[in-house]
């Protein structure tokens, strides 16, 4: 019974300490007009530029950073860069340092990534920006440790938002373009199911004589697929397929890794997928124009960027509510990272023109923005480093 | 007790919040054998295992990839039992990598890697290039070869021995001469490895027993190209066509204007540098006293050539400049006014990792330019500018949307007061517009990088695409795209310059005067804008080619490609880069055999956009300033050192977006004066005066 009191009065002690101490908070955000990459400190009360890290090889051509992870040993920051001749790179920074390692080339304008804590592999999307939107892109699956591409994975149009299950065991990204969320199974690297992003309701509504979307609206398990259907083929499928009006620029698995939260950029909300179902199970209406989204690590919280409407929802996931939403410093929200304690959103937000980028700091408990620290032009891809004492 | 552990678990990762180390010490993936080699296209097959620390058995499912288009492993996912037998198959040579990766314990990973050593495919054959097998004695012959593998691939990392059959008669160096010592029949090997290829010979007593020395001058100046011909004769006094001359050269460098004596006390420590070719032509570097000599079959025969100074420098004077000192200034074009501004001339440029702004200047007088006009568009970069022929429309390329849809803007600049837009148009174009090029109605406008698109504009507010040019090796890449006289010349990289039919006028026979002949035009009109012809390429081994401009020659009967470079590189010790390269010249006089006869480098930075009027080559030079190079005459070697080099001006300005620095992005010739953007601040106009040059350089 003592042992017991002890121990509960240790806990709350340690529940108490992680409340009161200030921590500092480390992220790293892409700068893509500037062609840099910002390292911002933020001590619970003040978001700090710590250090800029000029990127890209080339002294007068704008490269573009664009997506950006931290490997979960945090020890090595990883940066896709969009723009080059005309493919482009992944890059490998030593976190801290932040010296440059080596380079990979891929596949046209990388974007978003993430690394398995399975596998050890990073998985990014080929989002190609380029041009038309008849040709489907790809997922390169990169050894970060020799930087060699180990497996490029077809998926859709435009693909983006690169998430892992928080077991490592499943890849997922959303093809723009293609209105789908694609899984790959980490292990064996191939595409293991589709499923359309529309919320359901308006996917029968308005899709119910569309013959050519009756596929994605569908769930796909592609273990059959894939025999019949080579990369080519998905290109032509691709071809012939009608832009959809969901358009999903993001895709963050819930903590549990039981659920998805897919962010419809052009019919403004937010889906909820049931992994094991395979189906979308709740539907956030959300402000104009959401674009990225990250749930908290004790998943309460679902941070929503509203690009069109430079705003910042803050959704609690119990009750499919928006709880807060806030005023973006400047236009065009862009990413945001949540710290591992659950206690603060970091958005990026791009601003237009010469307006500096920022990276503006929400308080997810007292519900309130604490900071702004400004950094170059177009701030975007952003990924959370570390929390100190 | 359950719940406190919930608490402390939960309470301990909220306090550290680490993310936590994810790679497993202990387990290992073990590879039998340890070791393989495989042949391009062989398979084998071996076991992997994943094991503890100990050495035991782990049960398991893991997966086993090869490097990417180069080994392939079947099965690549393993069954749960923690053993996999996989066949390997390479696909190329090399030192190729093999990776396992397994999903351990408590969510931490495991990855293993082995090294397949895969050798180069077996050689296949050798064949000689353009050998002769009638040789005269007395002479030296090279002899060289390709060398092809199973692959059908040359391969340039072997090194072949050549041997003769019999040494008393002909024997070779090392590096593949062939001394020819008596007459008589032998044969010659070339050999590596474990193949060799054979060819008889037959040498032939020498007829040559004099040998004469022709001289096209026996003075120039630095950068001029001389003939050098040398004649062999044999006793009847008739020239021996078919024996090899080797031609070199020395000289006695002078470090002065003037010769005294031809000599110069301050010749000390300058070369006397300068190049000869296998056909004679000599071209010198320094001013000095030059020595040819051919040899051959025994006889030697001199010439001396007098090279002097070049002087072709003249200075630079300031007219007008114009101070853009908020944002970084792109590119530039000039035109003269039309309508009611019919006798004024007007300039525009774009602003560079900026707000989206296009600046429209009223230079009439150079001396007074002065912003008459604003265009803003939702844009951080506006790469470049263009104004039609005829005056009254312009484009303007967008990088940095907001929403990025980039594209091109058309503009009414008929009132360069008063500027509007036209037409915002991004259709397939919102990977962004790096540069555009109008002509006879259409925009010629590179997309993603990878091709140009052809939109027509004849009415420009309803702009609508009729072709598009893209290349079909892998991973192309385009730069720039200049269209004259209805051919399209494109500068790609590593592909090099292609050039187009987009509508060529065919030239006729009786225009085609040294001034003005384009061989291409003799090839055009099949194509058009909406069928563009490929008629000719030239790739660039360096990969560097950003910017071709066609030059006719106005003092020869050359026609050269000038393709600029752009590249850069990491200053040692530094995280930073700087721009490097220059101008190749490329002789396109026989399309169909381009050869680089010679390069304009200047040391220590890399070139940018340029210009050419008359036998003048403009030249932005990035931290160089503008160059300015006599071009005239043929062009061989290294221009830089020639001398050839008109002026060059450094544009700093204290107020500049960076004071006191100069950055030199474009440079346009117009109405005898030179106009250009300098990215750091703005434009300029400047003049080259001194009609008299004022001496060497």
């Amino acid at each position: 019974m003592i042992i017991k009191k002890i121990m509960t009065l240790i806990s709350i002690l340690l529940i108490f300490l992680n409340t009161t101490k200030a921590n500092d908070y480390y992220v790293y955000v892409c700068a893509e007009s500037e062609d840099e990459v910002a390292l911002i400190k933020f001590d619970g009360k003040n978001a700090v530029v710590e250090k800029t890290i000029p990127v890209g090889v080339w002294p007068l051509e704008i490269e573009g950073p664009h997506g950006i992870t931290v490997a979960p040993d945090g020890q090595h920051w990883y940066l896709s860069m969009a723009h080059g001749m005309p493919y482009g790179h992944l890059y490998k920074y030593t976190t801290g340092t932040d010296k440059f390692v080596e380079r990979v080339e891929l596949g046209m304008f990388p974007a978003t990534m993430e690394i398995s804590k399975a596998t050890g592999l990073l998985y990014v999307v080929n989002f190609n920006l380029h041009g038309g939107h008849e040709n489907a892109s790809t997922v390169s699956i990169v050894d970060p440790e020799d930087m060699i591409e180990v497996e490029r994975v077809e998926t859709g149009v435009m693909p983006h938002g690169s998430r892992m299950l928080n077991n490592g065991m499943k890849h997922y990204s959303v093809a723009m373009m293609s209105g789908t969320l694609y899984e790959i199974d980490a292990m064996s690297m191939e595409l293991s199911r589709t499923l359309s992003t529309s919320p359901p309701m308006k996917m029968n509504a308005k899709h119910s004589s569309h013959k050519k979307h009756k596929m994605n609206n569908s769930s796909h398990s592609m273990d059959r697929e894939n025999k019949k259907h080579n990369g080519h083929d998905m290109g032509k499928m691709a071809m012939n397929h009608q832009m959809p009006p969901e358009k999903p620029t993001w895709v963050y698995p819930h903590p549990n890794d039981k659920l998805l939260y897919i962010v419809n950029n052009g019919t403004d909300n937010v889906v909820e997928v049931n992994v094991e179902k395979w189906k979308v199970t709740r539907t956030f209406k959300t402000d104009k124009g959401p674009y990225n989204c990250e749930v908290s690590r004790d998943g309460k919280y679902l941070v929503v960027t509203y690009k069109s409407a430079a705003k910042t929802g803050v959704w609690d996931l119990s009750k499919g509510k928006e709880i807060a939403k806030f005023n973006n410093t400047r236009k065009v929200t862009h990413g945001v990272s949540i710290s591992p304690d659950s206690r603060y959103a970091f958005v990026s937000v791009e601003g237009v023109g010469k307006e500096p980028g920022a990276v503006e700091v929400f308080d997810l408990k007292k519900l309130k923005a604490v900071a702004v620290a400004e950094i170059g032009k177009q701030a975007g891809g952003i990924a959370f480093w570390k929390m100190t004492d | 007790m359950k719940k406190f552990l919930a608490i402390l678990s939960l309470s301990i990762t909220i306090v550290l919040g680490q993310p936590p180390r994810s790679e497993n010490p202990n387990l290992k993936f073990v590879f039998e054998p340890d070791s393989i080699s495989l042949n391009v296209g062989e398979s084998k097959t071996m076991t992997v295992r994943l094991v503890d620390k100990d050495g035991k058995q782990v049960q398991a499912a893991f997966t086993v990839r090869g490097q990417r288009k180069a080994l392939s492993v079947e099965p690549r996912l393993s069954d749960s039992t923690g053993v996999s037998e996989i066949t390997v198959k390479a696909y190329k040579s090399g030192k190729l990598s093999l990776r396992a990766y397994a999903r351990g314990v408590k969510g931490e990973y495991v990855s293993g890697r082995f090294t397949v050593d895969v050798p180069d495919p077996p050689l296949d054959r050798i064949v000689f290039d353009e050998p002769t097998d009638k040789v005269y004695t007395g002479t030296t012959v090279n002899y060289s070869v390709k060398v092809y593998d199973e692959a059908n691939l040359v391969r340039d990392d072997l090194e072949v021995k050549f041997t003769s059959s019999n040494k008393n008669t002909a024997e070779f160096d090392r590096f593949g001469n062939l001394s020819v010592k008596k007459a008589g029949r032998f044969s010659i090997t070339a050999a590596v490895e474990n193949i060799e290829k054979t060819l008889k010979v037959s040498s032939k007593k020498n007829p040559v027993k004099t040998l004469n020395m022709l001289a096209e001058a026996k003075q120039i100046r630095t950068g001029d190209v001389v003939k050098f011909t040398a004649e062999p004769m044999n006793s009847r006094g008739k020239i021996v066509k078919d024996v090899p001359i080797v031609y070199s050269f020395s000289g006695n460098a002078i470090y002065a204007d003037k010769f005294v004596n031809n000599s110069s006390s301050e010749s000390v420590g300058l070369p006397a540098a300068g190049l000869i070719t296998d056909e004679g032509k000599f071209v010198a570097e320094t001013p000095g006293i030059y020595t040819i000599t051919a040899q051959t079959s025994g006889f030697s025969a001199m010439a001396k050539v007098k090279v002097v100074p070049r002087n072709v420098q003249r200075r630079i004077e300031v007219v007008g400049h114009g101070t853009v000192s908020d944002h970084h200034t792109s590119d530039l074009w000039v035109w003269p006014g039309v309508g009611k501004h019919k006798g004024k001339d007007f300039a525009v440029t774009g602003t560079h990792s900026a707000d989206g702004e296009a600046y429209f200047w009223d230079i009439t007088d150079p001396s007074k330019m002065a912003i008459i006009d604003t265009i803003k568009v939702d844009a951080r970069t506006v790469n470049d500018v263009k104004i039609s022929e005829d005056g009254r429309v312009g484009i303007i390329s967008r990088e940095g949307a907001s929403n990025r849809k980039n594209g091109l803007v058309i503009l009414d600049v008929t009132d360069p007061f008063n500027v509007k837009i036209t037409k915002m148009y991004d259709d397939n174009l919102t990977g962004g517009v790096h540069n555009v090029f109008i002509y006879q109605d259409h925009v010629y406008a590179l997309s993603a990088g990878t091709r140009y698109d052809i939109i027509n504009i004849s009415d420009p507010s309803n702009p609508f695409r009729v072709g598009s040019y893209e290349l079909d090796t892998p991973g192309h890449s385009i730069h720039d795209v200049w269209v004259e006289n209805g051919i399209a010349y494109s500068s790609n990289w590593a592909d090099g310059v292609h050039i187009v039919d987009v509508g060529g006028v065919p030239q006729t026979e009786q225009s085609r005067d040294k001034k003005n002949f384009n061989p291409f035009l003799a090839l055009a009109g099949k194509g058009s804008p909406g069928n563009p012809i490929k008629l000719a390429s030239k790739s660039d081994p360096n990969g560097h080619n950003h910017a071709t401009f066609p030059f006719v020659s106005q003092s020869t009967d050359k026609f050269y490609m000038i393709n600029g470079d752009e590249w850069a590189k990491r200053i040692p010790g530094s995280e930073e880069s700087i721009y490097q390269g220059g101008f190749h010249f490329v002789d396109f006089t026989d399309i169909d055999n381009p050869v680089e006869t010679a390069i304009y480098q200047v040391p220590e930075v890399g070139s940018h956009n340029h210009w050419v009027e008359g036998d003048i080559l403009y030249a932005g030079y990035y931290y160089g300033g503008i160059r300015v190079l006599d071009i005239s005459g043929e062009l061989l070697g290294d221009l830089y050192a020639q001398g050839r080099e008109i002026a060059f001006f450094e544009g700093r300005d204290p107020n500049g977006k960076i004071p006191n620095e100069t950055n030199v992005w474009g440079v346009i010739p117009y109405k005898g004066l030179i106009y250009f953007a300098d990215h750091y601040n703005g434009l300029w106009a400047v003049r080259l005066v001194d009609d008299e040059p004022m001496g060497t350089n």
